[in-house]
């Protein structure tokens, strides 16, 4: 057995006091991936920062415990190391990537000066001989025209190619492990899909380990050897990655495993069923179809445009066209997805039928009302029926006031009594204790948090609710619950959706219809089943290829993957985009026939 | 170079419009200049043919148009305190000030940069409070304390500086260096505080970033990190703030200069709200305010410069 090239023995960290990792013990071999998993809190995190020592950096203590890194002289304990010794290893010996490309390049210098600057710490090179180590390692993370984007700085480049050249940075000394934190969780799934084909590739070509942190298990599915699952600052599992997603022991693992939504489980499902968790007596009740589908929410031709300002005058030089000729019906007691990468428009197309923002032509009817057509006033009542939740449920809670305050707010502005016992119903609606109704926000946790934002938006018993990355923000666990707490209220209470999100696991768990949307426009509308199962358009096929399976059996990773990356919106002020046309390929099951998508 | 010109078109716009204020407002204040120049007790004949001759009879749209022109052709009337051509007289003022304020500048940015960055590398630690609490003393007290209290200990007790008094630095740098030194320090102080709090608040936001992490995960050196990585970052926001300190400086010359007799333009802003020396009021504030303005323009610039996301349109 050769010997591990890390070995991390009853690490122990805390933070003023606050214990974040109470005894993790694991080794990485050469050559292999591990992912360490868990959500947030786990420790997973701090572990991977400990063994670069830069914990303490962010106030952190190592209190215990030995971080063994094999060396050709023997191991050496990086938890005693002095600072010179650490600042010889790292970027040497252990490269590291962060989760936020768009952050993780020094903003005011060339790209060239955070290729070079690292190399020329560790090894004697000249300008030029660092500028040539530079070129290739562009190369190496398959960076286009390598030459001009060293002149460049970070905010010419896009999010993936950020992230690239992150990775061309932590790999530029040749390091014999990677350490990977969250590399791929801000961004989107296609390039989430060639940045962990990178990594992958990187990895087989030069035989270094990757440490690798995440709380995705479908991306632990797609790439790693071995898997440790932490939680709560400890480790529960360790085990193959084939063992952990077939024969998990741990109870937390089973937990975390049956809250995952699988790409492709829906299928021959009629209708959105809500997930088996662990805990559950009994089976999942699926939301029984409907017979005969009756129109709620009918959007006609919707297009939303934002102005781009320049000049001395700040004048309309040009125009974003967030939403173009969109078009779609939501049916009473049904929800309608609306999925696509940022920047779709997916959520300019929410906000504008809620007139959050104001589109600039089409129809919206509401019960057969036209939305647009409503004054100020009129709009106010009709608001009532339609109700929006949003990403971020502690940014949408007003910190200063307490939970049942937030939640007789909206009926008060809609004249509504009986205010503090709907409250209390609310709160027994959405399965949190009465007791909380006098806490303020920040009392709560995030899945306690969005559980009110979904009471504040029931309150004023609105048909439709528009909710916008509504589990995004949360937990996997917490994701799983919230999402079975949605399905429930549609099914007691015949609420409607438009669900818009970016993840398409939890899109088919949930949807009756669904909308793809690239760039403004919706390229593939039609029944969950339909797209999902027999998607027409190559923008729905790039994507539902891109995304990760939670199964090590179903791996799509071994060759080097790339998508074309989607062109800007803004377009002059005398661009006249065509009308969106469409081929019938099924019942109810539309694809777009001239996209910008070629 | 399109940007420069559009704003320097703005600078001239304003200007305008401040000149258009401090002529109606000097103009509307009870007395005028003839009554300045012959005092409460003059015959009313000898006071109306002054006017005459003055053209204070004109209407005032007339009369600014004479004295915005005069501004523009070179022409900036004649002091009734001093009895000098205006234009002259404020050059040398101009060069005082611009003496102190720089000065003073640079000891606020020499203290405050280090002390800022001190406080945020060691944010929550003892060092942090020693700086905010040194912080929030400079700021407490009012300039002309520390003017007194500079003149008592460095003039009187150690007599290693000059107390009072302005020497022009063309005559002799060094002496005019020593001259201003006090004054500019006590507005430092002051102003240290201020950016202090500034760099560190921005400090220690860079320092939480990513880009800091990836830095120190390079295995660059903690002072390259902190001194070259961040501080360029934060440079462009100090020098902002420092910029527009230069419009509050401009209020504060005015104690301190009389304070030091150290005859700069806040000195002869004074000397002339004293005397109600109407031109001289009215071209001390126009100048002021151009150089405020210009000053804050060279900053946005320099931003420019410094920064690579921002594009002069």
């Amino acid at each position: 057995m050769t010997k591990p090239i890390v070995e991390i023995q009853g690490l122990r960290v805390s933070f003023g006091g606050t214990p974040a990792v109470k005894d993790v013990s694991f080794a990485i071999q050469p050559g292999e991936t591990v992912c360490v998993v868990g959500e947030s809190g786990s420790g997973k995190s701090v572990t991977s920062l400990s063994l670069m020592r830069l914990v303490e950096f962010g106030g952190g203590d190592i209190l215990d415990g030995r971080l063994l890194l094999e060396r050709a002289d023997g191991p050496l304990d990086l938890a005693t190391a002095g600072a010179a010794t650490m600042q010889d290893i790292r970027g040497n010996e252990i490269g590291m990537i962060f989760q936020e490309p768009m952050t993780s390049l020094n903003p005011v210098f060339t790209i060239e000066r955070q290729l070079t600057d690292g190399l020329r710490m560790h090894e004697p090179l000249s300008a030029a001989q660092a500028r040539t180590r530079a070129l290739d390692l562009l190369r190496e993370v398959r960076i286009p025209e390598p030459e001009r984007r060293l002149r460049q700085y970070p905010h010419e480049l896009s999010g993936g190619m950020r992230q690239r050249v992150v990775i061309a940075i932590a790999m530029a000394c040749r390091p014999r492990l990677l350490i990977a934190d969250e590399p791929t969780t801000a961004l989107d799934v296609t390039i989430q899909a060639e940045i962990l084909a990178l990594i992958n590739r990187l990895k087989r070509e030069t035989g270094m380990a990757v440490m690798f942190i995440t709380h995705d298990m479908a991306v632990v599915a797609q790439i790693a050897d071995r898997v440790v699952v932490m939680y709560q600052g400890d480790v529960v599992e360790t085990g193959t990655a084939a063992e952990i997603f077939a024969t998990p022991k741990a109870e937390y693992t089973r937990a975390l495993l049956a809250a995952v939504p699988r790409l492709g489980e829906m299928r021959g499902k009629p209708a959105p069923e809500p997930l088996r968790l662990v805990g559950d007596t009994h089976d999942p009740v699926p939301l029984t179809p409907r017979d005969t589908p009756e129109p709620l929410l009918e959007v006609r031709n919707l297009t939303t445009r934002f102005p781009v300002k320049g000049g001395i005058l700040r004048r309309t030089v040009a125009q974003v066209h967030a939403v173009e000729d969109v078009s779609f019906t939501v049916n009473k007691g049904e929800t309608l997805s609306l999925v696509g990468e940022s920047g779709c428009g997916k959520s300019s197309c929410g906000r504008s039928i809620l007139r959050l923002v104001e589109p600039v032509s089409g129809s919206v009817y509401l019960g057969g009302e036209n939305v647009l057509a409503q004054t100020k006033r009129d709009m106010r009542a009709m608001r009532r029926h339609m109700q929006m939740i949003f990403q971020d449920p502690f940014a949408s809670l007003n910190p200063y006031m307490r939970l049942q305050a937030q939640l007789t707010e909206p009926m008060q502005n809609y004249g509504l009594d009986n205010r503090a016992d709907r409250a209390a119903a609310l709160f027994d609606r959405v399965g949190l204790p009465r007791s909380f109704m006098r806490r303020f926000p920040h009392e709560l946790s995030g899945g306690q948090r969005q559980r009110i934002a979904i009471a504040r938006a029931l309150a004023v018993s609105p048909g439709l609710i528009v909710a916008d990355e509504a589990v995004s923000a949360l937990d996997v666990s917490v994701q799983a619950q919230v999402l079975n707490l949605m399905m429930e209220l549609q099914a007691d209470l015949g609420l409607s959706y438009l669900f818009i999100s970016h993840d398409m696991a939890v899109v088919e768990r949930v949807s009756h219809h669904v909308a793809v949307m690239y760039l403004g426009r919706i390229v593939e509308i039609g029944p969950r089943a339909a797209v999902f199962e027999n998607p027409h358009h190559p923008y729905t096929q790039a994507l539902l290829q891109a995304v990760p399976i939670a199964d090590p059996a179903r791996r799509k990773l071994d060759t080097d993957v790339s998508f074309k990356p989607i062109p800007s919106p803004i377009h002059p002020l005398d661009h006249r985009p065509a009308p969106s046309v469409y081929d019938t390929v099924g019942p109810g099951h539309r694809v777009i026939q001239n996209s910008d998508y070629a | 170079m399109h940007y420069i010109a559009n704003r320097l078109l703005s600078v001239a716009f304003t200007l305008l419009l401040i000149s258009l204020i401090t002529f109606l407002v000097t103009n509307i204040l009870p007395g005028d200049v003839a009554m300045v120049i012959m005092g409460t007790q003059s015959n009313p004949e000898a006071l109306a043919g002054l006017r005459e001759s003055l053209g204070l009879n004109d209407p005032l749209i007339a009369q600014y148009g004479r004295w915005i022109t005069g501004i523009l052709t070179g022409d900036w009337g004649r002091s009734l305190v001093f009895k000098e051509a205006i234009g002259p007289l404020i050059a040398d003022k101009v060069v005082a000030s611009a003496l102190i304020v720089v000065m003073s500048m640079c000891i606020a940015l020499a203290a405050a940069i280090p002390l800022g960055i001190w406080a945020a590398v060691h944010r929550d630690k003892w060092q942090d409070n020693a700086a905010s609490t040194t912080a929030l003393f400079g700021v407490s007290l009012p300039d002309f304390f520390w003017g007194i209290m500079l003149i008592l200990l460095f003039a009187r007790y150690l007599g290693w500086l000059p107390s009072s008094g302005f020497v022009h630095p063309a005559d002799d740098f060094v002496a005019a260096v020593r001259h201003a030194f006090l004054p500019s320090l006590a507005l430092g102080l002051g102003l240290m505080a201020h950016l202090t709090r500034m760099t560190r608040s921005t400090m220690s936001s860079i320092l939480s970033q990513e880009f800091i992490r990836v830095a120190r995960a390079k295995g660059l050196t903690e002072r390259t990190v902190i001194w070259r990585y961040a501080l360029a970052n934060a440079i462009g926001p100090v020098m902002t703030v420092a910029g527009l300190q230069v419009g509050y400086l401009f209020g504060s010359i005015i104690v301190i200069e009389s304070l030091f007799n150290f005859t700069g333009m806040g000195w002869l802003t004074y000397q002339a709200l004293l005397n109600r020396d109407i031109p001289l009021i009215q071209s001390t504030v126009f100048v002021i305010a151009a150089v405020v303005m210009l000053t804050n323009l060279v900053v946005d610039l320099l931003y420019a410069a410094v920064d690579p996301r921002i594009k002069l349109p």
